[in-house]
């Protein structure tokens, strides 16, 4: 412990220091930084003659076990050998758990393999969409004209670029952790690996229906790009409102304390992300 | 809504308008009332929203004031309440303060808009005002300003269910259905379980062009003596840079590596029980 | 490899599950941090966390005539950073020599709150006061007192 330089200092208000920070560091580096403008009444009004994607748009299922069949990933030879593992292990009852640690599903998984539901909300300069079951399940599309930052932070859901051609949504998404999956099903699955390359046409395939086609470039584990289409029905039924939901909920379970207070109790999960019976 | 229809058809009436098949289960899942559909948006209702004041840009929380709050005005507790708030108050003045919101469960409502360190965005739609919480996207309030009404059972979830009505520039939200478990929290370290029947009514305008005040009032008869009203007060950001980015609370848990085969994978990151990351032995 | 990334699975999937990994980084008070010290470290950068909730940063600090230790410091969010100190997601990166000051936690253990971080080689430094972004507009220069 003799390197290291111990002191008191009870008195050092941590109020010092930021002011001095911000003037040294926090400063716009060069140039005037970009202030992205309020939205004017037009931008609102031009909203209405975008395509309506409003209401609550569900997945369906037996469209992406087609997908699944019928339109395989390319994957290269390393990761087909995992696929064909995770089939084996699906086939043996022990379905590889890709989706059960809460983290989101992630781009491109999200869209490629969801059972829950979501809503597109439309905002001047921006498409936000929001999946029901978890609510990290969440991705802004800007579509104020901006290009893809310098050197955008990766996350789950990577940045995303949109603009409008016609009645088409053309999303361009980079900066995606390689950890996340390229998902077939909820047990298939590779990391992608870094790299990853997403463009998407979004469009109305019908009036009730919705189209996402995405062309995944995933140079580590696919051969060439992929191209897949995923379709969602939409509900405007009021009870088929989207609800609230956070994955977490379902490692808990209502209690009371012993002094009467309500609580929320850990409960136990097999490795595949079902409760435990109690012993 | 208040019409009682008996028969299935309605439901059935409703599928064939919507375009899909109703599959068995939901035919004879018959609904006491008549189905409601939300229409679809007007171009004027999209034109209306700009007549409404602009909350756009990103919002962060002056967390001095919260502080300032949680002194000079504490919530009016009930005796059984007050006292967990003393001994929270010596276990934080004893460097362990009560680990409130280390779960990764939402901080939920009244305590998000109570004691969040984190920024936030607030979307307008037609019918709906929308509220995402940066750091965890489990921060998300829908806000239904479409003039329906609280439903007669509201299934209970972190944030309630809130519905919104404009009076004048003031938006004024009222929330039923939150969780028992949900915190009154005024500090991170200082909440107690609402306990049920908790009513937060809010009222929201912008005090001065970048300053959102939050005005809110907690009625929650089983911890609280009297109704409780206290304001907050959120800073608007425009410059680009200060955009909301993703936030996931679980992805503090894991970390990035790299397996011996070349995958990349999340591995577990061990905690504390304060919710700090442990130091490798 | 099979075996490897299906124990990659198993283990990021039961490290959410079992029980006793439950308690979690989250939204936390900080008085486990005594914030009437201030510790003062010198090493290297290992590793950087920028995630949600908050962000750690892992430095290797050698001491003289003992094996190198790992501190792990703790901060705010990244969005937090960004907007309060100036921070970006390489601000700081592995290797980087630092000199870190911090709240060092009571139990003794080698963590602490981060308050400054100085880039030996350039001198540079950035803190992490979640309160210095408590105004509109913080791209302008903060009216004077």
């Amino acid at each position: 412990m003799r390197n290291i330089r111990r002191e008191v200092l009870a008195l050092l208000g941590l109020s010092l220091m930021p002011g001095v920070a911000l003037a040294q560091v926090a400063k716009p580096a060069a140039g005037k930084p970009v202030i992205n403008p309020p939205p004017t009444a037009k931008e609102w009004a031009d909203l209405a003659k975008l395509p309506d994607w409003t209401g609550v748009w569900t997945h369906v299922r037996s469209d992406q076990d087609r997908q699944m069949k019928t339109n395989p990933p390319p994957w290269n030879e390393k990761a087909a050998k995992v696929i064909e593992w995770q089939y084996a292990e699906e086939r043996a009852g022990r379905p590889p758990p890709l989706f059960q640690n809460c983290l989101p599903e992630a781009m491109p998984a999200w869209m490629l393999v969801t059972h829950n539901a979501m809503e597109i909300i439309f905002s001047p300069g921006r498409v936000t969409m929001l999946g029901e079951s978890d609510s990290a399940r969440l991705r802004r599309i800007y579509t104020d004209g901006r290009g893809h930052s310098e050197d955008p932070d990766p996350t789950f859901h990577g940045e995303s670029i949109g603009k409008w051609e016609g009645d088409t949504l053309h999303v361009d998404t980079i900066a995606m952790h390689p950890q996340n999956y390229i998902a077939i099903s909820e047990a298939q699955g590779i990391p992608n690996g870094g790299d990853m390359h997403i463009k998407e046409k979004m469009f109305l395939q019908k009036p009730e229906v919705w189209a996402d086609e995405l062309t995944i470039t995933a140079p580590k584990v696919l051969t060439k790009p992929w191209v897949t289409t995923r379709i969602y029905y939409r509900q405007r039924l009021r009870r088929l409102d989207i609800v609230e939901g956070t994955c977490l909920e379902g490692y808990f379970r209502p209690a009371v304390d012993k002094d009467g207070y309500p609580v929320w109790e850990k409960i136990s999960h097999d490795p595949y992300g079902n409760r435990t019976p109690p012993k | 809504m208040k019409r009682k229809l008996t028969v299935a058809s309605a439901v059935f009436a409703a599928s064939v308008v919507l375009g899909f098949a109703a599959p068995a289960s939901f035919a004879q899942n018959k609904p006491a009332e008549k189905p409601i559909i939300n229409p679809a948006p007007t171009a004027k209702d999209w034109a209306d929203i700009g007549k409404l004041p602009d909350w756009s840009g990103v919002w962060n929380p002056n967390i001095s004031d919260q502080d300032r709050k949680h002194r000079s005005e504490p919530p009016p507790w009930n005796a059984k309440a007050a006292a967990v708030i003393a001994f929270q108050a010596k276990e934080l003045k004893e460097g362990r303060p009560t680990p409130l919101f280390t779960n990764c469960l939402p901080e939920a409502h009244p305590s998000w808009m109570l004691v969040s360190h984190n920024a936030m965005e607030i979307l307008f739609t037609p019918g709906r005002v929308t509220m995402l919480g940066e750091s965890d996207a489990g921060r998300l309030r829908r806000i239904y300003t479409d003039g329906r009404k609280h439903p007669p059972d509201v299934d209970p979830t972190f944030h309630g269910h809130s519905i919104g009505h404009w009076e004048g520039d003031t938006l004024v939200v009222d929330t039923v259905g939150i969780h028992p478990q949900v915190y009154i929290a005024t500090h991170e370290a200082f909440g107690i379980p609402n306990q049920g029947n908790m009513r937060v009514i809010e009222r929201i305008r912008l005090a001065k062009p970048d300053e959102l005040h939050f005005t809110i009032k907690i009625i929650a008869p089983n911890v609280l003596t009297k109704e409780y009203e206290t304001t907050r007060t959120w800073f608007r950001q425009r410059a680009r840079k200060f955009d909301l980015v993703e936030g996931v609370c679980q992805e503090g848990w894991f970390a990035p590596r790299i397996d011996k085969d070349g995958w990349h994978i999340w591995a577990p990151q061990p905690h504390d029980v304060g919710g700090n990351r442990i130091p490798p032995p | 490899m099979k075996s490897s990334i299906k124990k990659a699975v198993l283990l990021s999937a039961m490290a959410g599950l079992t029980s006793g990994a439950y308690p979690v980084a989250a939204h936390h008070a900080t008085t486990m941090f005594d914030h009437a010290k201030v510790v003062t470290v010198t090493g290297t950068v290992k590793e950087v966390h920028w995630t949600n909730p908050h962000v750690g940063i892992y430095v290797e600090v050698a001491q003289d005539g003992q094996a190198p230790a790992l501190w792990v410091l703790e901060m705010t969010s990244p969005g937090n950073l960004v907007r309060s100190g100036g921070w970006t997601r390489t601000s700081v990166k592995p290797g980087d020599k630092v000199v870190v000051d911090m709240s060092p936690l009571r139990d003794g253990k080698k963590g602490g709150a981060l308050k400054k971080i100085t880039l030996t080689d350039t001198g540079k430094f950035l803190t992490a006061d979640i309160r210095a972004q408590e105004r509109a507009n913080l791209e302008q220069e903060a009216p004077a007192k």
